[in-house]
């Protein structure tokens, strides 16, 4: 965040005024339903009945829970892994489509339809195309490499789906960091070419620091949706979480236990309160190291 | 962490005022009208995904019984396939829940036991339609552990299995003799898998609490209060399964498969038997000719002697502010005549006495519709839906990753299963 | 102005740019290919066909027949429009004042949309349900827009292209006597064309393809929206991938029109205008 000296504003009233529709709606649709939730954690309320107040034995069960380990080590697994990928491969995407070319127009749009693209339908293509006749193998085989059964291995199709994270991600953030480039001044890019400067250089030197507070609002970003994976395994995975469950996501775990009308509200709630906590934490460590390298 | 000291603060603004929001809130829904009152009303009669192919039915149905009960007006609200539980769970926790919804046994569970669903036996004017069902769907509808019905039996289905000739051919079977039982089922994909060296699966799922059932496994005890399924018949089963899987006749993606993907499996012709219902033929005719010109029809595969079935059921809310209403048109939608006519209208099975002796569904009229339709509806004299109304979403996921750890080999069949019932059963005690 | 670009560079882009597009599009031109396929055509041939033997538009009529498409196209689009209003005016006015006012609670307020940007969707859905059930609004399309209708991570787009912004444009306003909120119509709000346009796609995509909470709110099978309707056609009977395709085709064509109008705005993004302004 800047350290400049701010705008002064005369009324005390209207920076409230300008918050006033945005935070009316967070707090109503976001931030007290999910109070309420919070409270049914340290209860064992059921979908249809309210349940008793237990203290923090939803918490205590969850400890025991294999699968509540399986799940967090995979959500983990997922922020580690994926992370890095979804900041910078947008990138440098945004970077080739960046110049006006002819017809660079449609690339971009294009570079585009994996993000509208229903997640439904993308991974069952996906599903289809690593099968162990399919497109993915057949091409190893051109290679002499023998049939890889992405479906049937329990990390195969965790990395698998963290592919499609990177790969349906890829046109969003692009989109963000094209609206952040279009900042960055051409001159200082111009000025830079007539030094000499290489492209590499010019991109570690001009662009990664102009679009930095893109970056960490990406990496933050990313790293939340990371942690909160859902759609993509459990559509490569199956509902169950791959073979034995070894897929589950925390998130997973969240619907699993929840949903339906025997639905365990409460301890659901639990786990959707690990699942907030860890991402706050996330979010909060991503900016402060961000503040602190703003001060070096 | 200077950023966290402040969300205290903000934390705590936030909290005075949900506490706020929630003292304002709105109280329960409700006590819901009498139901020997009079017929009258504006009802809602909310169907599960039944809009995009029998509209025109359903139309007139509700034109109809309007015409009869000139006080009473329906509003038919059909849902999507997705979420149905979702939306019932809100519904049912907002006070919204329709007059007459249609549930199958494992819904109409927990809508019952939380007092939401009226109790049919219970009342006289519904008590008195008892008759008019079989025996087999009534006691389809019956909760245990509630003491008594808490829907109208609606539509049932009855599954046949397919098989690929083609690919029992070219496995030196016998494309006419398909397998009874488990037994004879568990040799045929020893052979196919041999004589395929291993590339052609016959099964695609791993076993189902329904297998385990079909197989005679005494599934819970007699008022389901615990799971039983670790029998030793159970055990059996499972190791069963495990062979086949370490001989390739199950196919390896089939510990995490779903019903859809074991079915399109099916269709690329990579598997060899799937379980299905009579409408898949239509499917298949569609999706995969190839498929359907070598395609086998027979019976599941059963050692008890009593087929699968699925009940649909029509409930009526116990909160709905015209009890009588909806009870007279729950009864209306499901009586014989109407029934019938839906279950002329796609290969579903009527569930009202008497129905199934029309030559309809006992005369071969020589189509492959004809025949399936036929072998079904024999089937569903003495058929019981196997999957326990107790056992929700959550403890089947528990059977089927148990059940994948013991054909991996990471625990043995007794230890799997043990695990799978203490976990359901401790879940069940919750409940 | 612009800087030469050697011949070999051009070609290495093209070549990338073809690259990512066959990666990119691969699928959706195989819906787009199954949804053309005919009822006579094999779809699950192993390895799949890619193109359609005897392209057809039947399966886009079929779909039209067995649900209103055109209905619940319309109340996609009035839920989506109004959500792209309400998020431009509601996130740029929270951005502006969390960017370039100082006022007490600015970190808390800005705390609260980092916070609501973490809750888990699944985890809310019945409470929010009651909520808009007490407000009677449940079974309405308002209701479908309200819970998406400043969204926490527009908020924060805009929050963050307007603290990009150079102090000295505004400073010269504030000279000239220019209150808070002229300041932001006439100046800070025309430098962030760009992020705008983002936070446009972003809310009419969200909206349009929301589908738990208007499959949650809504009951009444008038008033769905295009993404729960089309769920009608994954059948409980039997299913045809052919019309699901085309559905998928139909809900899809109007977010890539959407963004192939708006994306040149991002290049006369905040830099240039801000100059000019």
């Amino acid at each position: 965040m800047p350290v400049k000296s701010k705008v002064r504003t005369h009324r005390a009233v209207s920076p409230w005024l300008f918050l006033l529709p945005g935070l009316a709606i967070v707090a109503a649709f976001s931030l007290y339903p999910f109070l309420t939730t919070l409270g049914k954690a340290f209860t064992d309320a059921r979908t249809l009945a309210p349940g008793r107040w237990t203290g923090l034995e939803n918490f205590r069960d969850m400890l025991q829970d294999e699968q509540f380990w399986v799940a967090l080590r995979n959500s983990a697994l997922y922020v580690v892994l994926v992370v890095p990928f979804t900041v910078l491969l947008p990138l440098l995407l945004a970077l080739l489509v960046q110049k006006q070319l002819p017809g660079v127009a449609f690339f971009r749009s294009a570079f585009y339809t994996p993000v509208v693209a229903s997640v439904v339908v993308v991974a069952l293509i996906w599903v289809w195309m690593l099968d162990d006749r399919g497109l993915v193998n057949g091409l190893l085989q051109l290679f002499g490499a023998g049939p890889v059964d992405f479906l049937g291995s329990s990390w195969l199709l965790l990395f698998s789906a963290m592919a499609l994270t990177v790969w349906k991600g890829l046109g969003y953030y692009m989109v963000v960091y094209l609206a952040a480039l279009a900042n960055v001044p051409r001159e200082l890019h111009e000025a830079a070419a007539v030094d000499g400067a290489g492209a590499l250089r010019r991109f570690v030197s001009i662009t990664v620091p102009a679009v930095r507070p893109t970056m960490v609002l990406v990496g933050a970003l990313s790293s939340v949706a990371a942690f909160k994976v859902f759609s993509e395994v459990y559509l490569m995975a199956g509902p169950t979480g791959g073979p034995a469950g070894q897929d589950t996501t925390l998130v997973m775990l969240v619907q699993r236990t929840g949903t339906g009308l025997n639905g365990r509200t409460g301890y659901s709630s639990a786990l959707s309160l690990v699942v907030f906590a860890v991402t706050l934490v996330l979010m909060l460590l991503v900016l402060r190291a961000d503040r602190r390298e703003e001060r070096v | 962490m200077s950023a966290s000291r402040r969300a205290v603060p903000a934390a705590a603004v936030l909290l005075a005022s949900a506490l706020m929001l929630a003292a304002c809130g709105s109280g329960g829904g409700g006590g819901g009208s009498d139901a020997d009152g009079k017929v009258a009303g504006s009802i809602t009669f909310q169907t599960w995904n039944l809009r995009a192919n029998f509209k025109g039915y359903f139309d007139g149905l509700v034109k109809e019984f309007e015409q009869a009960h000139p006080g009473v007006t329906v509003r038919w609200l059909d849902r999507p396939a997705e979420n149905y539980a979702e939306k019932l769970g809100a519904d049912a926790a907002g006070g919204t829940l329709p007059d007459v919804v249609n549930v199958s046994p494992d819904l109409a569970y927990p809508l019952a036991k939380a007092g939401l669903l009226v109790d049919l036996d219970r009342e006289k004017t519904s008590a008195a339609f008892k008759g008019e069902y079989t025996p087999e769907a009534w006691k389809g509808n019956e909760l245990p552990g509630l003491g008594g019905t808490y829907a109208f039996p609606w539509y049932l289905n009855t599954g046949p299995l397919f098989y690929n000739k083609e690919l029992f051919q070219r496995a030196g079977l016998d494309p006419g003799k398909p397998p009874k039982s488990y037994a004879e089922l568990f040799d045929c994909a020893d052979r196919i898998s041999r004589q395929s060296d291993g590339r052609i699966a016959t099964l695609a799922s791993s076993p189902t609490i329904e297998d385990f059932g079909r197989y005679g496994v005494r599934l819970t005890d007699d008022d389901a209060t615990a799971f039983t399924y670790n029998e030793p018949k159970g055990v059996e089963l499972l190791t069963r399964y495990r062979e086949l899987y370490r001989n390739g006749g199950l196919d390896p993606q089939a510990l995490n498969s779903t019903p859809e993907r074991a079915g399109q499996k099916f269709l690329e012709q990579k598997v060899a038997i799937n379980p299905g219902s009579a409408h898949d033929l239509g499917t298949f005719k569609q999706n995969a000719p190839s498929l359907y010109r070598n395609l086998g029809i027979t019976d599941a595969p059963n050692n008890t002697g009593k087929p699968n079935m699925y009940v649909m059921g029509l409930a009526v809310g116990q909160h709905s502010k015209h009890k009588a209403a909806a009870i007279a048109f729950a009864h209306f939608v499901t009586d014989r005549k109407n029934q019938e006519e839906f279950a002329h209208k796609v290969a579903v099975f009527p569930s009202t006495k008497g129905s199934l002796e029309d030559p309809y569904w006992t005369r071969d009229d020589g189509t492959d519709e004809g025949r399936v339709r036929v072998a079904s509806a024999k089937m569903l004299k003495g058929a019981v839906n196997y999957t326990p109304v107790v056992m929700s979403d959550e403890m089947k996921t528990i059977l089927k990753n148990e059940v994948a750890k013991a054909l991996q080999g990471k625990k043995s069949p007794q230890q799997a299963l043990d695990d799978a019932v203490a976990q359901s059963n401790k879940l069940l005690k919750q409940s | 102005m612009r800087h030469r670009m050697p011949g070999w560079e051009k070609v290495l882009r093209y070549l990338l740019m073809l690259a990512v597009l066959a990666v990119a599009v691969g699928p959706f031109v195989w819906q787009l290919s199954t949804s053309l396929k005919g009822t006579t055509e094999d779809i699950y041939t192993s390895p799949p066909r890619f193109l359609p033997a005897h392209p057809t538009l039947h399966n886009y009529a079929e779909v039209a027949d067995i649900i209103p498409v055109w209905d619940y196209a319309l109340n996609s689009l009035k839920v989506a429009v109004a959500s792209v209003l309400t998020n431009l005016v509601g996130a740029s006015m929270a951005g502006y004042a969390l960017a370039r006012l100082r006022f007490r609670g600015r970190r808390v307020a800005g705390l609260a949309f980092v916070m609501a940007l973490l809750v888990p969707v699944e985890s809310v859905l019945v409470a929010q349900f009651t909520m808009v059930r007490d407000l009677h609004l449940n079974n309405t399309l308002t209701a479908v827009v309200l819970p998406g209708s400043v969204g926490a991570l527009n908020v924060l787009l805009m929050r963050n292209a307007f603290a990009a912004l150079p102090y000295e444009t505004e400073e010269a306003a504030v000279i000239d006597g220019a209150n808070v909120w002229q300041r932001f119509v006439r100046i800070a709000l025309p430098s962030v064309r760009g992020t705008l346009a983002v936070v446009a796609i972003f809310a009419f995509m969200g909206a349009w393809d929301d589908f738990l909470w208007p499959l949650v709110v809504l009951s009444d099978p008038d008033r769905f929206t295009l993404t729960v309707g089309l769920n009608f056609l994954h059948g409980t009977f039997q299913q045809n991938p052919r019309l699901v395709a085309a559905g998928t085709v139909i809900a899809v064509a109007p977010l890539l029109a959407m963004f192939a109008c708006l994306q040149r705005y991002f290049f006369r993004g905040v830099g240039e205008g801000a100059v000019k302004g």
